[in-house]
């Protein structure tokens, strides 16, 4: 009788909790509040794979994984610059936020950079031109991805003017000196005072910066602490007192502690019926970011098969983006025709005579081929995983015979080095495509991991580049787009856009107000970020 | 007669004692069981593909950086060399810096050590603590409802893997009952009772799998000890009540098997802790075991498996050493 009763009981606990389930949530148009409070303290989650693992530190001339670890670096260094939007993600631009403004000289080869007056490091040595200078030396030294990829001057490239003035000066004109900013690891100032007491060493585990919070304890790619500047030159910032940035494994378990409470911001959610639980939960508020960055099939033109421009198109026809949009990611992600995307600057959303899908112009193709077999690869993520697979399977249909692997980041490096990949699903462009290591990457003849060697490309590229006319560069980027796809050099998939989760009571700009990914995370404004009591 | 003084006895004894032979034995061939595992270790890190630097400068690295970085961290050198440089230090009990952080390995272990330790001595004892009384309440009245319960949910908890036991009871006790933390870690010096709050989830995620079959187990053996042993008989003719035979005799008896099954468990709870800390977000060695092979940072890898390998070898001597308690055949070197 009692064992009954017990059975009885665990049931109806069953029930109770399979019966809990949270009603409609909110998108960040319904979630309108009052002013901004002081005060309170914030937790965020980051994924262990990506954003959440910072193992070298945190050093901006050491920090090899600084362009996955912004949040880290913005909320201890601010940043000389930085990328703003309107409330619904529009009009993305650079500002001035450390610096106070920039003019450029020499036909472009010359900007000076003038810094805000009475900023000062959290150690209360001095912001100034001096301090900017040296760092900026200091990281175009360093061996990280996130280094400008700036041609400088040979002859003192970096000098200052005053205390207030840092200027740089470039071997050719460079369009996206200000908006690379933003993207590269020059744009966080650490104190030189600090780094020559401390040591390196010391000095990566417990970095000094001007930004909106100090370090308080720092375990490497598991938990850091920050604390309120008080002497942050914004007036009033920020908002917070406390935030602590935790690394976590995956969506899943960080989902899980966002409902439990025990972390306030999740960055970069990619699983989709999580998303769409959290949606449709009152206690949460999901932000997508605005789309920067497509996925591409770079084909390699070099070796056969796609050295053959009918191979190729029969990989254009063959592909259904629309199927993917919808059956793997419910419409989440627009479609692109090119490298850019609606979030990023100079997006045209078609390409003129871009070829769309057609299956049975695919099966012919390959038919007067003689049959076409591929190996497509990709990094091994949850969303590239689920696009290789559609692709196979849509592929096939057409009458390509396809193989299909994801490689950890080592395995992927060693493909394309050896220059034997056939196709490779990646993702191209920035929100700036000069910006970082730019569209380059992916289609210039010189980058190991592009898969051609296209004079008209690499010229348009270039020219783009250089020119500051941004009508302009509008206009070498549409040429560029339009190259690519006349030539069937990589058909573009759609423009992954990060989701960020939070709780009902965070908000701020990149939290509940979209700002579009510099490159693949969005950059939070940290001394903006508030929590309502 | 004289009495002579009990140390000069006790002395010679303790000295000539099997127990303390055995446990001598088992620390010398320690030695060359734990260089050969980081020899292993070191060969399985540089089958690997690529390198530590490849890893931290992520996929936009041109092989210029990868080549420049590769240098600043030494990984352009023959393994050999490395591997002996880096032996040549750990038999010092330096175990070097991490090639990706820098920071001195001994730095960093003691307090990630101290959290592991803690999730695997409280998962132990979770374990042991359920699975001991259940296993001799259903072996007392085999067949019977409880111990019909018992094995079936003892099956159904190692069907189960243990991420998706820990995700189950974090959506459970954490997120629908709001019981305990889904994740985090409170150290013991801040707060004892939050920190058994914060570690109450993640152990019994561990415990689960472990007691179930702890508990079959147990059970299993204390049942053929039962109904199959002629001291069982003896015993009881003897007049002692059935909880006395199974208690004092068939319990003592099937602890043997217990005892080596839960030292041989040991490496693999440890294995268990990295996708648990990973999941409860807890800063332990098995998050920093992952980090290192995720950057390719053999000089963490290669200390953590050797601090795992000392503690499975000292785990398994503590077995043999207990054998040595209970049966005192082995104690008085009669076995």
């Amino acid at each position: 009788m009692r064992i009954r009763a017990n059975i009885c009981l665990l049931l109806a606990g069953a029930l109770v909790v399979a019966g809990c389930q949270g009603s409609a949530g909110t998108g960040p148009e319904e979630n309108q509040v009052g002013p901004p409070q002081r005060g309170g303290a914030l937790t965020v989650l980051l994924d262990s794979a990506f954003s959440g693992s910072w193992p070298s530190g945190l050093d901006p001339a050491t920090n090899t994984t600084g362009g996955g670890n912004l949040t880290q670096m913005l909320a201890i260094y601010g940043g000389l610059f930085r990328l703003v939007a309107d409330d619904n993600g529009k009009n993305a631009r650079v500002v001035p936020h450390q610096a106070s403004g920039f003019e450029f000289a020499d036909g472009g080869r010359t900007v000076r950079i003038k810094l805000k007056p009475g900023i000062t490091f959290t150690d209360g040595t001095p912001f100034d031109a001096e301090a900017v200078a040296f760092n900026i030396k200091r990281d175009m030294e360093s061996t990280c991805t996130c280094r400008p990829t700036w041609q400088l001057a040979a002859a003192d490239p970096i000098t200052t003017e005053g205390t207030d003035t840092v200027v740089l000066k470039f071997a050719q004109p460079s369009a996206a000196v200000i908006t690379s900013f933003v993207v590269s690891n020059v744009n966080w100032v650490a104190s030189p005072t600090a780094l020559r007491q401390m040591g390196p060493d010391a000095f990566r585990i417990k970095p000094v910066g001007a930004g909106p919070f100090k370090v308080v304890s720092n375990q490497l790619s598991s938990e850091l602490v920050l604390e309120r500047n008080a002497n942050y030159f914004v007036k009033d910032r920020p908002y917070l007192d406390k935030l602590t940035i935790r690394s976590i494994g995956g969506d899943q378990p960080a989902y899980q502690a966002l409902l439990a409470g025990q972390g306030n911001v999740y960055e970069g959610m990619t699983t989709i019926p999580l998303l769409e639980q959290a949606k449709a939960n009152n206690r949460l508020v999901v932000t997508q970011q605005p789309a920067t960055s497509p996925y591409v099939i770079q084909l390699n033109t070099k070796i056969p098969p796609f050295n053959n421009k009918r191979a190729r198109e029969a990989i254009y026809y063959a592909t259904n983006v629309e199927a993917i949009r919808q059956g793997l990611f419910k419409g989440a992600y627009p479609a692109s025709q090119s490298f850019t995307a609606d979030g990023g600057l100079f997006h045209h959303a078609t390409v003129p005579n871009y070829r769309t899908y057609d299956l049975q112009k695919a099966k012919d193709i390959v038919a007067e081929l003689g049959g076409l077999s591929v190996d497509l690869g990709t990094l091994k993520t949850y969303v590239a995983d689920q696009v290789n697979t559609a692709l196979q399977t849509q592929w096939e249909a057409a009458g390509i015979k396809t193989t299909i692997h994801s490689e950890q980041l080592n395995g992927l490096v060693q493909n394309f080095v050896g220059g034997k990949w056939q196709a490779m699903l990646q993702t191209a462009g920035a929100w700036d495509p000069a910006a970082g290591v730019g569209v380059a990457f992916r289609f210039g003849t010189m980058s190991p991991f592009s898969g051609i060697s296209d004079p008209t490309v690499d010229g348009l590229l270039q020219q783009a580049a250089e020119t500051p006319d941004a009508a302009k560069r509008d206009q070498f980027y549409v040429q560029l787009g339009q190259r690519i796809s006349d030539e069937a050099y990589a058909p573009f998939i759609l423009a992954f856009a990060p989701y960020s989760v939070v709780t009902k009571n965070v908000h701020g700009p990149g939290l509940t107000t979209p700002i579009p990914p510099v490159v693949v995370n969005t950059a939070i404004l940290w001394d903006e970020a508030w929590i309502s009591k | 007669m004289s009495r002579s003084s009990p140390v000069p006895r006790v002395v010679p004894a303790v000295l000539g004692s099997p127990a303390l032979r055995l446990a001598g034995w088992r620390l010398l061939t320690a030695v060359p069981i734990l260089l050969g595992v980081s020899i292993l270790m070191f060969i399985l890190l540089n089958l690997i593909p690529g390198s530590a630097a490849v890893q931290l400068l992520g996929p936009e690295a041109t092989p210029q950086q990868i080549a420049q970085l590769e240098e600043e961290m030494g990984l352009n050198r023959p393994p050999v060399v490395r591997y002996v440089d880096w032996l040549s230090h750990a038999v010092r009990g330096d175990l070097g810096r991490s090639l990706v952080s820098r920071q001195p390995i001994a730095d960093v272990l003691p307090a990630r050590l101290a959290v592991t330790g803690e999730l695997v001595g409280l998962a132990f004892v979770i374990s042991l603590v359920v699975a001991i009384p259940l296993a001799l309440l259903a072996a007392r009245r085999p067949n019977r409802l409880l111990d019909r319960v018992s094995m079936v949910v003892s099956t159904a908890g190692l069907s189960v893997a243990n991420y998706v036991l820990a995700l189950l009871l974090v959506l459970l006790f954490a997120v629908k009952l709001s019981w305990f933390p889904a994740i985090g870690y409170v150290p013991l010096s801040e707060s004892v009772s939050g920190n058994l709050h914060a570690m109450a989830l993640p152990a019994f995620a561990m415990a689960f799998p472990l007691l179930c079959f702890y508990t079959r187990f147990l059970r299993s053996d204390l049942v053929d000890q039962m109904q199959g042993q002629d001291y069982v008989m003896t015993a009881r003719a003897k007049g002692l009540g059935p909880w006395q035979v199974l208690l004092r005799h068939a319990f003592r008896n099937s602890s043997f098997g217990l005892i080596t099954i839960v030292g041989l468990n040991i490496s693999g709870l440890i294995g268990a802790t990295v996708i648990i800390e990973s999941i409860f977000s807890l800063p332990g060695i098995g998050q920093y075991l992952l980090q290192g092979i995720l950057t390719r940072d053999y000089i963490v890898v290669q200390a953590i498996v050797l601090v795992f390998a000392i503690i499975t070898v000292l785990a398994n001597l503590m077995a043999d050493v207990l054998y040595a308690v209970l049966d005192p055949r082995i104690r008085y070197g009669n076995h």
